[in-house]
């Protein structure tokens, strides 16, 4: 073996260690009583304690249920109001180029921007601290990022078996959902996973618009190191709760969501 | 999709234009453009857009670095049979939620119980103290990096694999070494992609607020305030809602151009294609 593969070996090697080291530590870190957390190299006799805290700890469990409450609503809207908008945009290029440069931009704009109306909104309408709220703020960025993605799973459907449906005496509605729908079905269950997967994440408008027992668990998890207090053995087994979901999640459906994210920079 | 977005736009601009404070008694007035007007004399504010060009610049240029190197390393040819599993590890980052990274590194980097200024302490000697005023801003800078590196490797690598393959069988039949390659077949041909992969990274960047809010809350001072964070804490901590929503009307402005200017040089690209 040359220098070179031992360098590119290294090379892959030493992402790896940065990449999954944190993950590791965390978890570690989610076992040790409350000693051994300040002492990182001394053996310690791991412990369930915080774990056990953790799930007892009271609006925690609330945080998840609120989190998938939002998630799923996200992403079931996006994708019923998106695949009809997307389609559109892949068959008629609606809008034409701008049209679909629009969506892209309408994802940049900065939260800073759409929360104060959004906030005072929830006011008038009785939804501040309510999850209505937060879906509604979700929807902004990540309704053009899901029809952003579905424009490419639509774009790889050939034309002519729409056609041939039409012919065969489907109308254009019956032929999208009949024909294109079912084909774009893992496509559309990427979308819907990763709609879901930076619903979980956002925590911005979630901080601003909820409350109270409303909080989602991104929310939830910013409290546990603030002014008043540290709990890092609760704080490190909250953190592994909240991010394994996605990981899973982010794996299985990854193939599908890198096609995605990439292709909307190369064309 | 036009409502959702567009309502609180235009209500946002309008907003920007008058006095208003949450909890105050006194109507809202309309002000015109006092707003915009202090913002450029608030030290606080461009302090704000100091720091958050100062982390956007450093953190989109090391992404680049490491994940351009990492690309060119992925795509070799013996490396094949792990590349799939060796990219989908090392693109997990970028799923995690923004407020877990944060925490997580807030504990490692912590000066008297993080695994990393103990290693430092015990392995090189030299005692760290990764959120101190000067070296803040930077900790946080390592934490976007740690996140979004595998976002352009992500993209990087997508280009290197869409580059067609005669360009290089061409070259190689003219006996070109694999340093002139890279500088005039790769390079170029990469430069859309590597101009769109920083652009979105650094209009992403503009954003920061997570690891700000659960790492420093814009400290120490204000040496790590972000202009989210400083919107943030105007609008939702003072209630100054009208001044808090010129900000954010700037702020967006700024992006937009950013947008306009991306979109221009894409289709200047797309014309030479």
């Amino acid at each position: 073996m040359g220098i070179k593969p031992i360098l590119s070996y290294l090379c892959i090697a030493i992402a790896l260690c940065t990449t999954l080291f944190p993950y590791l530590w965390i978890f570690i870190a989610s076992f040790r009583p409350f000693e051994a957390l300040v002492r990182p190299f001394e053996a310690f006799v791991p412990t369930f304690e915080n774990w056990r805290a953790v799930l007892e700890k009271p609006g925690f469990v609330r945080g998840i249920l609120n989190s998938i409450f939002v998630g799923i609503n996200v992403a079931l809207i996006s994708i019923v109001v998106g695949s009809p908008a997307a389609y559109s945009f892949s068959r008629f290029k609606t809008g034409g180029n701008l049209g679909r440069f629009g969506i892209l931009a309408l994802q940049m704009i900065p939260p800073a921007v759409l929360v104060i109306p959004l906030f005072l909104m929830a006011i008038r309408l009785g939804l501040l601290h309510s999850l209505y709220g937060v879906i509604i703020a979700h929807l902004t960025f990540i309704l053009p990022v899901i029809v952003w993605f579905l424009i490419g799973f639509f774009d790889q459907i050939p034309r002519e078996l729409e056609e041939q449906a039409m012919v065969d005496g489907c109308t254009r509605l019956q032929a999208f959902i009949r024909v294109v729908l079912p084909l774009t079905a893992p496509g559309l269950a990427a979308s819907a996973i990763f709609a879901f997967v930076l619903s979980w994440n956002e925590f911005f408008y979630a901080l601003i618009l909820t409350g109270g027992p409303a909080k989602t668990l991104s929310v939830v998890l910013g409290e546990f190191w603030t002014f008043r207090g540290i709990e890092l053995g609760q704080m490190s087994a909250a953190i592994i709760i909240t991010i394994l979901p996605v990981l899973v999640l982010s794996f299985l459906t990854q193939r599908h969501m890198v096609r995605g994210l990439a292709r909307g920079a190369i064309k | 999709m036009g409502f959702i977005s567009f309502y609180p736009l235009v209500s946002a601009i309008l907003t920007s234009f008058t006095d208003q404070r949450l909890g105050v008694l006194a109507a809202t007035k309309f002000i015109g453009i006092d707003n915009y007007y202090a913002a450029f004399k608030d030290m606080n504010f461009l302090k704000s857009i100091a720091n958050t060009m100062i982390f956007a610049f450093c953190a989109v240029l090391l992404e680049f670095l490491l994940g351009f190197m990492l690309a060119l390393v992925l795509h070799r040819h013996f490396l094949q049979r792990i590349r799939g599993v060796v990219r989908s590890l090392l693109f997990t980052p970028m799923f995690v939620t923004p407020v877990a990274v944060g925490l997580m590194f807030r504990y490692m980097l912590n000066v008297e119980y993080g695994i990393i200024p103990y290693l430092l302490r015990t392995l090189l000697g030299v005692q760290v103290d990764f959120f101190s005023p000067s070296l803040a801003l930077f900790s946080i800078v390592l934490v976007d990096v740690w996140q979004w590196t595998p976002f352009m490797l992500l993209l990087l690598s997508a280009g290197l694999e869409s580059l067609p393959q005669d360009c290089y069988e061409a070259a190689k039949v003219d006996g070109a070494g694999a340093f002139s390659t890279f500088w005039y077949i790769t390079l170029p041909l990469l430069r859309p992609i590597m101009l769109v992969a920083i652009l979105i990274r650094t209009l992403d960047a503009f954003r920061v607020y997570e690891y700000i809010y659960t790492i420093t809350r814009g400290g120490p001072g204000i040496a790590t305030e972000s202009i989210m964070y400083h919107i943030y804490r105007v609008g939702f901590r003072f209630f100054r809602m009208g001044e808090a929503s010129a900000k954010a009307v700037l702020f967006a402005v700024t992006v937009l151009i950013i947008v306009i200017i991306m979109y221009r040089t894409l289709r200047r690209y797309e014309e030479w294609v």
